[in-house]
């Protein structure tokens, strides 16, 4: 089950991202959820698959924001990473850091799903 | 207009209404827990979304939190169709991004402020959207009371306020300062309706705007009828008043308009009195024909300088005696030879610059700026001293009439004053004649006829002055306590020799004789006039004829010829 202690063991400046949410725990906890089940991490998929950079920009770009108002800094902090190289439109291999994104977003997925 | 649709600031419950616009949830949600114990919230996925429901609820919205990239409609174009449209353009825009070039281009397109992400604490949000909420109420209310309701240019004081800020930052830009009036403006407002001037002055109102657009300049309506310009100089403003006389279109209901200019207004002075300056200008052709539009130049400073002069020398003027009273005579004519039965106070000015000033010059001067009641003061104190020595003298008394200026009426003491002036020097009311103009009579008609009726009472003997030059109805006429009339000297100019004048002097004496007051005819200088006036029944005769007003001195011969006939 996801608590704050979890989520603070999977890597998240929880005190900060509470704070934001007016420190009402279930409030963040949800978003959290929410967070984790984002539909742009298959678009950012989708569109790095297809090599449509403009498409996975706007795709990590948003995720970016999510992850940041959440403190969610273990997932913020690589999504951050890629999305600065999507902007900057370098010609390289996302999939080391596309499947590092996703493999952190599975944990997540997985802590909100235990129990 | 757009103003009006966005008075209703609340909605339904109480609270300001704001819509967060954002295709990420939780973004939305974030910001919707952060506010929403004090706001109600609208939410929008898309700009596409987000604009059908600011249009929905335009009347009551009062703050857009507007997430930049967004499928749809994004961020940005949305902003810019909201600050093209003219109904939504005071709806105030925060932006929320994490792009610091996002932010620069979204404060040009009209956003108010911007969050970035990740938001910061609560509280910091809160107190941005509470921020932008009051300043922009705040714009509004100051937009609402900066403008005149009727024509949408800004108020006096407004603009007075904008054209010296403007002045602060423009320092060497020659500036003209520009007063616009309607000619007889009360006559449109009489003969057409209320409306119908109003449409006109709305009408003016919006010929001006677009006379001004891009210029830099501001106007306002200050009263009335009277417009204010402040401007950038141009070199003529013929075709300014063209293009209003244009948009106020042809035909008979088109009014006259008169513009005063003060050209490359000097900036050493009030704001204000660079208008006085231009209107000052404007209104030497309010009755003239031919011209329309007038400068202030050299010679309008010169008489404003002399005018100032003569006001700021007043004090002076009375303690060192240089007004001197002098005295024309009124004959009683009704009988085979003229005789004196009083005489008329009339004031001198013997300045030392200036020499000897007509009154014309000074009086109108006094009455306008209210000092015309020391100088009544100053005359009656002379004219009942001058009865009394008069009387001591030649043991006969003449009396003597003096003005009562239109602002004497309106003194509470003005009674006293008058009880005071008889008792100091012995004399009874009926040594004392006043001299009250018609035009004061229409002006404030029954205050003024109280008072002249508290003055009859007290024995003193009112004659109307200036008969015939304020339009008094006859009506009116018939209820007003007087006891004499006078009449003007100007229709008499032609008498005997034009037979409309002497049709307007039967009418004036047929008048007189209705309302049993005697007539004293005024300005009478040739043996003509005289003889008619005596023929149509006139009973005294003021006048160049008889004698122009002359100092006590000379007039005490007038006094010694009557005592030694009798």
């Amino acid at each position: 089950m996801l608590t704050m202690d979890t989520l603070c063991a999977f890597g998240a400046d929880t005190e900060e991202g509470l704070g934001r949410c007016m420190n009402n725990e279930a409030f963040y906890l949800r978003l959290v959820g929410l967070a984790a089940k984002d539909g742009s991490y298959e678009a950012l998929r989708a569109a790095l698959d297809q090599g449509d950079l403009t498409a996975a920009f706007e795709a990590a770009h948003a995720l970016k924001g999510v992850l940041g108002n959440l403190s969610l800094t273990a997932l913020y902090t690589p999504v951050s990473e890629l999305t600065e190289l999507l902007r900057a439109r370098r010609e390289m291999d996302y999939a080391p850091l596309l499947s590092e994104i996703l493999r952190r977003r599975d944990a997540l997925l997985a802590l909100c799903e235990e129990g | 207009m757009m103003l009006k649709s966005h008075r209703n600031f609340h909605s339904v419950n109480g609270k300001r209404q704001i819509l967060v616009v954002d295709d990420e949830a939780v973004n939305r949600e974030l910001l919707g827990l952060m506010l929403s114990e004090d706001y109600d919230i609208l939410y929008a996925e898309d700009g596409r979304q987000a604009l059908e429901l600011i249009r929905a609820n335009a009347a009551t919205l009062s703050l857009v939190l507007l997430d930049i990239l967004m499928p749809e409609l994004n961020g940005l174009e949305l902003l810019t169709l909201l600050k093209q449209d003219p109904e939504l353009a005071h709806l105030p825009v925060i932006v929320l991004t994490s792009e610091k070039s996002a932010e620069v281009r979204s404060l040009r397109l009209g956003a108010s402020d911007f969050i970035t992400k990740p938001y910061d604490l609560p509280e910091v949000i809160q107190a941005r959207v509470r921020r932008t909420i009051e300043l922009s109420e705040d714009t509004y209310i100051i937009q609402t009371t900066e403008h005149d309701e009727l024509t949408g240019l800004y108020n006096k004081e407004y603009f007075y306020r904008y054209a010296e800020q403007f002045d602060r930052y423009h320092a060497a830009m020659a500036m003209d300062a520009v007063t616009l009036d309607i000619n007889h403006f009360h006559l449109f407002n009489e003969l057409y309706g209320r409306s119908f001037a109003d449409e006109m002055l709305k009408t003016i109102a919006d010929a001006l705007r677009r006379a001004l657009e891009g210029t830099g300049g501001i106007a306002c309506r200050r009263e009335a009828d009277t417009f204010l310009l402040y401007a950038p100089h141009r070199e003529e403003y013929d075709t300014m008043l063209a293009a209003i006389l244009t948009a106020l279109g042809e035909g008979g209901h088109r009014p006259r308009l008169r513009l005063g200019v003060y050209p490359c207004a000097d900036k050493g002075i009030d704001i204000e009195l660079r208008f006085d300056r231009a209107k000052l200008a404007g209104d030497t052709v309010r009755n003239n024909y031919a011209r329309s539009i007038a400068y202030y130049d050299d010679s309008l400073h010169e008489k404003e300088l002399y005018s100032e002069k003569l006001i700021a020398g007043m004090d002076q003027a009375l303690r060192e005696r240089q007004f001197q009273v002098y005295y024309q005579p009124k004959y009683d004519i009704r009988g085979e030879r003229p005789v004196l039965r009083s005489a008329e106070a009339l004031v001198r000015w013997n300045h030392p610059l200036f020499g000897r000033i007509s009154p014309g010059r000074f009086i109108p001067l006094f009455e306008e700026n209210g000092l015309i009641q020391k100088l009544d003061l100053y005359v009656w104190q002379e004219a009942a001293r001058q009865v009394r020595r008069w009387r001591e003298e030649y043991g006969t008394v003449i009396p003597v009439s003096v003005n009562v200026s239109r602002i004497d009426m309106h003194n509470p003491e003005l009674l006293s004053i008058f009880r005071e002036l008889m008792r100091s020097n012995q004399l009874s009311p009926g040594d004392y004649l006043l001299e009250i103009t018609e035009s004061a009579y229409a002006e404030d008609s029954e205050r003024i006829i109280r008072t002249v009726e508290d003055l009859r009472a007290l024995g003193f003997q009112v004659e109307m002055d200036d008969f015939g030059s304020g339009y008094s109805s006859l009506n009116m006429l018939s209820s007003l306590p007087i006891d004499a009339l006078k009449l003007g000297i100007k229709f008499l100019q032609d008498l005997p020799s034009d037979p409309k004048s002497v049709r307007m002097l039967e009418l004036m004496l047929d008048i007189a004789r209705y309302l049993s007051v005697p007539v004293i005819a005024e300005g009478v200088e040739r043996e003509d006039q005289l003889a008619l006036l005596k023929r149509l029944g006139c009973d005294m005769i003021q006048g160049y004829y008889f004698s122009r007003p002359v100092p006590p001195e000379e007039f005490a011969r007038f006094i010694e010829k009557e005592v030694s006939s009798c």
